[in-house]
């Protein structure tokens, strides 16, 4: 079995045929997504950030644990931290930010500082026209309020695709490394 | 009214008082371990604590349940390092000591050599166990005094209550995978105080929750019934040994029992399997939520619009709170999910939970916000000494026994009674008054 992390949930084989590689191209403008997606993050500009995910976007991120040998995923997906969609994350994550809301949303007033560490961008097609499977490290930083900041690294994979000559961010399936987080808050887009 | 209740402050922040609930509340005291379906086979363990000491809990080769201290009893090792597994047997990595899962020394490695002809008398080496091992409803709970009373009569009156949450599938609850863990800076109280009856807190902390529509108002409520009530009610309900429940009812007028938030086809099993007035209980219930002192809490909860209008479910959770420092705990997430029930419910079921009171969820945002800014402020030197006010709701009514609600129940859910529930059997354990808060 191959520990790698497979955005439908199923295992796949990584060889040397299935992945075909993206042009040096194709993965700056994929890096570049990427860090601009992160920007717009760290920078709570949400606006900004929902015209660079599909209609049918999908974030799920299963929860971590110590399997009994090491040959068995070290997450649950039976069991979830973070289950949302666009439609939720607008309507329940973003919306919480807008004027009429923001004096009552307390874990988000004053909100915590988040900032996106990107490594390790690795790039595929998928056999899905215009579709690239972008598997990439991630280290995010929490800072709320004086406190120190805390630390999570994860390897995320997206699933990208190609629409009228722009990117879109079309999955994201996130598997952390810690098993007993300690972090600000879990509401995190990583 | 003049202010009667006079609990410090330090409860939430001090580092000795810790070291006190460890000796007294813990080492006495049922705690939750597990959901029988998450060791539903031989060999199947999950570890979890006590208090602060790592626990192994197991179902052995003849299907009994067994808890052991993760401990060799040779030089201390750990036996467990996974989260979870499937053994018959444990081995210790340092010297190879080998255990049965009924935690008996089955091997001791080079025995002859090491402790002599005669080797080491292994029946005096059993992996350390609690006292009492017990559980209802599908809750295993453990307990390391011999002297305190059965599970039977420490859950006592709230065992009613625990039936109506969580036995009334006809094809049972389980608990959906791994549970998440984190830190919480917060001291290992402040949850349970909350969720053991805290209707006060709610139009405050979760105001954003009900902007976003995650609350049933008006414009859903409509939609369940021709006709509504004034407002939402809610009674609270305390027991001995410091457990307590909160009920809220939408405020619906209705004939018959309609348990919104599940498929209709489920309705007619909570009906076989509930009395009249746990169905009364179930029926229209907004949100149940109670504490089982110390560390353990539930809630049912009917969640609106969670994954678009008009789309509610309701699910169960269990949360548990280990103390890793005074102000700092781990804290355990289970979302239970009825066996058999329809697959686009269940991901609205689990849906409800994420994204309201999981640990990415709205509500449990703010309220983490609370539990960790009391504990922050409750260390200050001068903060420490100061009471808290704990005088909500002596003036609301008794229920009528006629209602049929087992525990000291009144109308009312406004309310501190059930916080100082808690804290009247803490003090009792502590050797401290609950209102008194010299020691």
């Amino acid at each position: 079995m191959n520990p790698t992390s497979a955005p439908n949930g199923e295992w796949r084989e990584r060889s040397a045929e299935s992945a075909e590689r993206v042009s040096d191209y194709e993965y700056a403008a994929i890096c570049q997504f990427l860090y601009t997606e992160a920007e717009a993050l760290d920078n709570r500009d949400y606006e900004a950030w929902v015209e660079l995910v599909s209609d049918d976007f999908t974030y799920l991120v299963p929860t971590p644990r110590t399997p009994d040998n090491p040959f068995s995923p070290h997450w649950d997906e039976r069991a979830l931290l973070i289950d949302e969609s666009k439609w939720s994350l607008k309507a329940q994550w973003f919306r919480r930010f807008d004027k009429d809301v923001y004096e009552m949303a307390w874990g988000d007033n004053p909100p915590v500082r988040f900032r996106h560490m990107i490594t390790n961008v690795r790039v595929r097609w998928l056999t899905v026209p215009s579709s690239l499977e972008v598997k990439s490290n991630v280290l995010l930083s929490g800072t709320r309020q004086s406190d120190l900041p805390k630390f999570l690294t994860a390897e995320r994979t997206d699933t990208l695709r190609w629409i009228h000559g722009r990117l879109q961010l079309v999955r994201r399936w996130v598997v952390l490394d810690q098993v007993l987080i300690d972090f600000p808050q879990l509401r995190i887009i990583l | 009214m003049s202010v009667q209740e006079h609990v410090r402050r330090d409860r939430w922040a001090d580092a000795n008082l810790l070291e006190r609930e460890i000796e007294r509340v813990f080492s006495v005291s049922w705690q939750y371990l597990a959901h029988e379906t998450e060791i539903p086979e031989p060999g199947d363990y999950v570890l979890r604590r006590m208090g602060r000491d790592q626990v192994i809990v197991a179902r052995d080769e003849e299907g009994h349940i067994r808890v052991h201290l993760n401990t060799c009893r040779h030089r201390g090792v750990p036996l467990c390092r996974a989260d979870s597994g499937n053994s018959s047997h444990f081995r210790c990595s340092y010297h190879g000591w080998t255990y049965a899962n009924t935690g008996e020394l089955r091997g001791v490695t080079f025995q002859r050599d090491v402790y002599g002809t005669d080797g080491i008398d292994k029946s005096q080496l059993a992996l350390h166990s609690p006292a009492q091992v017990g559980s209802a409803h599908g809750l295993i709970f453990a307990n390391w005094a011999e002297d305190a009373p059965s599970l039977d009569e420490y859950l006592g009156e709230l065992d009613w209550y625990l039936a109506a949450v969580f036995d009334k599938y006809p094809e049972g609850l389980e608990v959906v995978g791994t549970p998440v863990r984190n830190v919480i800076r917060a001291n290992w109280k402040t949850e349970g105080e909350n969720l053991s009856g805290d209707g006060y807190h709610t139009m405050v902390t979760h105001a954003s929750a009900l902007e976003l529509g995650l609350f049933a108002t008006q414009k859903d409520l409509v939609k369940l019934s021709e006709e509504l009530e004034p407002s939402f009610t809610g009674r609270t309900v305390t027991t001995r040994y410091g457990h307590s429940i909160r009920v809220q009812r939408l405020p619906l007028v209705l004939k018959g029992n309609h348990y919104f938030g599940y498929p209709e086809a489920m309705w007619p099993g909570f009906d076989e399997r509930l009395d009249p007035a746990q169905q009364g209980m179930m029926s229209a219930l907004s949100v149940a939520h109670g504490s089982i002192f110390p560390n353990m809490s539930f809630i049912e909860n009917f969640k609106t619009n969670v994954d678009g209008p008009d789309l509610h479910a309701r699910y169960i959770r269990i949360t548990v709170r280990y103390p890793i420092d005074a102000t700092s705990s781990e804290q355990l997430w289970f979302y239970l999910r009825p066996r058999g029930a329809d697959a686009e419910w269940a991901r609205l079921s689990h849906l409800a939970y994420l994204r309201t009171n999981g640990p990415s969820g709205l509500f449990e945002l703010d309220d983490t916000e609370n539990f960790v800014g009391i504990s922050s402020a409750s260390s200050g030197d001068v903060a420490k000494a100061l009471p808290i006010v704990l005088d909500g709701g002596y003036h609301h009514t008794p229920t009528p026994a006629s209602v049929g609600w087992p525990g000291d129940v009144v109308d009312g859910d406004r309310t501190e009674r059930t916080i100082r529930n808690f804290h009247r059997r803490w003090g009792e354990l502590m050797d401290t008054e609950a209102n008194g808060g010299e020691r």
